[in-house]
């Protein structure tokens, strides 16, 4: 039954490998440039001594240089694609058979469906979710001079490095998966499972997840009016505060010479990882249950 | 010899009383068959008839609302390993992965199925000059079909089942398929049911018959037995329906003369005692026609149960 689920997913899973590859080169690239300026700049020894303080301009050129390939590109290129990769092999996973009526086939064989079921669902989640590593770490190993400035807390950081990027396509795998059962069509239910997804998605990055945790505070005087308020990149984190990395939720109160502002701080990175990527991996268990126990009662 | 003859050997497949219901409406009644090993059953009915809800129950697809299946003695629970690993199935259009070869569709077949049989699924596509690294895509449509009934056929299930296997097909293919078929049964025990529109086809390759209209059998027994039990009758239009010695099934009235088919019992041997009777015998053809052409009332008023039988509440409701 491995070899079955293998075979059936062999060409996507060399689809997902070319990803892969196009994603480590362009990886390579950019991660090798960010390398050599960070060491140009004399970054490294700047944010050791004084968290960036003393070194504003290198530290604005670098963001200026980089900032918009490796943060807005994320934005724009990556947000979808975890929610692409879990759809487009979930999608036809069961919808693909009963188009071409092949559940016939793979369902009169001397395996009970469900067990069918159960062994292609297993198969090609663990794919997925080696692929979702791989494709993690690639992200994490060429961000990661960014990372040193803005920590990996922030947004454009968060969703992409850590357990959630994988967390991320096996949801949409398992969304997927149920349209596909209910829908019986691969494309319309590859495009079913990414309205819920995205809908989760930002439900959960927007309203949840600044408070896994009870968020800190910190207080800010500032003599000659404290600006903007809250924001996220180093520019809005005043470094000598020592909190580079630290998630900003909002400023609290604003009365011009101090200001207040909730954070999560950047130890607790991990945890809210694993939170997050709990919290999508039991709605991922949830869905796949659904859809096994669907196509056990289409028997009767 | 009646239907449930089998021989004092355990039926290949035996139904009781089985039925299947979708929400309000039922798809197939009160289905009872017995059918000895060996048979290969010719399954007719028009469409929506339950011929296909009848195989998918039969194959484990779909569990009974009522009744019971057993195949060769054997309880059949559907979705299960072992009642799956009875039954052999060629669906409809014989779907396969376009993407796998043929060699793949066998190593499919040998790792979903304990009892897979490599040599006879390589040994019959190779008679037929279809290579084994071929994809699934190039193949015909008759090429398909046999992969299709090689898959089932080293499946080594002791029942075949059949779903429309040659309506897609050019008759050359046709023929080589149900050639096929007929190679395998004349080797073993095998029990085969095709379900087909095909009357023709089904008159050259079965013994017996399976008539199913509206989620009812309506006949069921050996061809050879059947057709002694039919025939047809010239009578002048003017006989009642009374005077005739069976039941009808089908009468065609015209200007003069009614040509009607009958159910005769041996009780009622002759109707040549009668002047300007005239009496021909039934082709399998004309005898399937004249069931799927009963009306409805008729037909579901005659316990399928008892299909074969011309004798009990058939004779009451036919005889008015």
């Amino acid at each position: 039954m491995i070899w079955v689920s293998w075979r059936q997913h062999r060409s996507q899973a060399i689809t997902g490998l070319a990803l892969l590859c196009a994603l480590a080169v362009y990886g390579l690239v950019l991660g090798l440039q960010m390398r050599t300026s960070f060491s140009n700049n004399n970054l490294a020894t700047c944010l050791a001594h004084s968290q960036g303080v003393s070194c504003p301009n290198a530290v604005g050129a670098f963001d200026n240089s980089f900032g918009s390939l490796v943060n807005i590109g994320f934005w724009s290129v990556l947000l979808l694609l975890p929610g692409l990769i879990g759809a487009a092999v979930g999608a036809p996973l069961i919808a693909r058979e009963l188009e071409l009526g092949t559940w016939r086939l793979a369902w009169s064989q001397t395996v009970p469906r469900s067990r069918w079921l159960v062994v292609k669902l297993a198969v090609a989640a663990a794919g997925l979710t080696v692929l979702g590593a791989a494709m993690t770490l690639v992200i994490t190993w060429y961000r990661a001079p960014m990372d040193r400035l803005t920590g990996h807390f922030v947004h454009n950081a968060y969703d992409y490095e850590g357990f959630v990027f994988t967390a991320y396509i096996l949801f949409a795998f398992g969304l997927a998966v149920l349209a596909g059962a209910l829908l019986r069509r691969s494309i319309p239910a590859l495009l079913a499972a990414l309205v819920p997804w995205v809908a989760v998605r930002i439900v959960v990055e927007f309203v949840l997840r600044p408070h896994f945790m009870a968020p800190l505070t910190f207080r800010q005087t500032c003599p000659h009016g404290c600006g903007g308020g809250g924001g996220n990149n180093i520019v809005n984190v005043p470094p000598s505060t020592g909190h580079i990395g630290n998630l900003l939720i909002k400023t609290l109160n604003n009365t011009g010479t101090t200001q207040v502002t909730s954070y999560q701080p950047a130890s607790r990175y991990w945890a809210f990882q694993s939170i997050e990527a709990g919290i999508f991996v039991a709605l991922t268990l949830i869905v796949l249950g659904a859809t096994v126990w669907l196509v056990h009662r289409r028997a009767a | 010899m009646t239907h449930d003859d089998t021989g004092g050997s355990v039926p290949a497949l035996r139904t009781t009383g089985l039925g299947k219901r979708y929400g309000r409406l039922w798809g197939l009644r009160d289905c009872s068959l017995s059918i000895p090993p060996g048979a290969i059953v010719g399954l007719v009915g028009s469409n929506g008839a339950g011929k296909t809800t009848l195989l998918e129950m039969i194959i484990g697809l779909r569990t009974p609302t009522d009744g019971q299946i057993e195949v060769l003695g054997h309880t059949a629970h559907a979705n299960t390993a072992e009642s799956l690993a009875r039954v052999g199935y060629v669906a409809q259009d014989h779907p396969l992965y376009p993407d796998f070869s043929v060699a793949d569709m066998f190593h499919l077949g040998q790792a979903m199925n304990p009892n897979w049989d490599m040599a006879l699924a390589r040994s019959r596509v190779e008679a037929l000059d279809i290579v084994l690294e071929r994809k699934i895509k190039t193949l015909s449509g008759g090429q398909r079909a046999q992969v299709s009934l090689a898959m089932a056929l080293a499946k080594r299930a002791p029942l075949l089942v059949l779903d429309e296997p040659v309506a897609s097909l050019d008759p050359v293919a046709r023929l080589e398929f149900m050639r096929e078929v007929m190679a395998q049964v004349a080797g073993g025990d095998l029990t085969v049911i095709i379900a087909s529109h095909v009357v023709s086809e089904l008159e050259r390759f079965c013994d017996w018959l399976v008539v199913l209209t509206h989620g009812h059998v309506q006949l069921v027994g050996p061809v050879d037995g059947l057709l002694e039990e039919h025939q047809m009758l010239t009578v002048p239009r003017a006989t009642p329906d009374a005077d005739l010695p069976g039941i009808i099934i089908h009468r065609d009235d015209s200007d003069r003369h009614s040509s009607v088919l009958l159910r005769t019992s041996p009780a009622t041997p002759a109707a040549q005692a009668h002047q300007g009777w005239h009496t021909e015998t039934v082709s399998v053809e004309e005898l399937v026609m004249a069931y799927l052409l009963r009306p409805i009332k008729a037909a579901n008023s005659s316990n399928s149960a008892r299909g074969a039988q011309p004798s009990g509440p058939i004779t009451k409701v036919m005889s008015r």
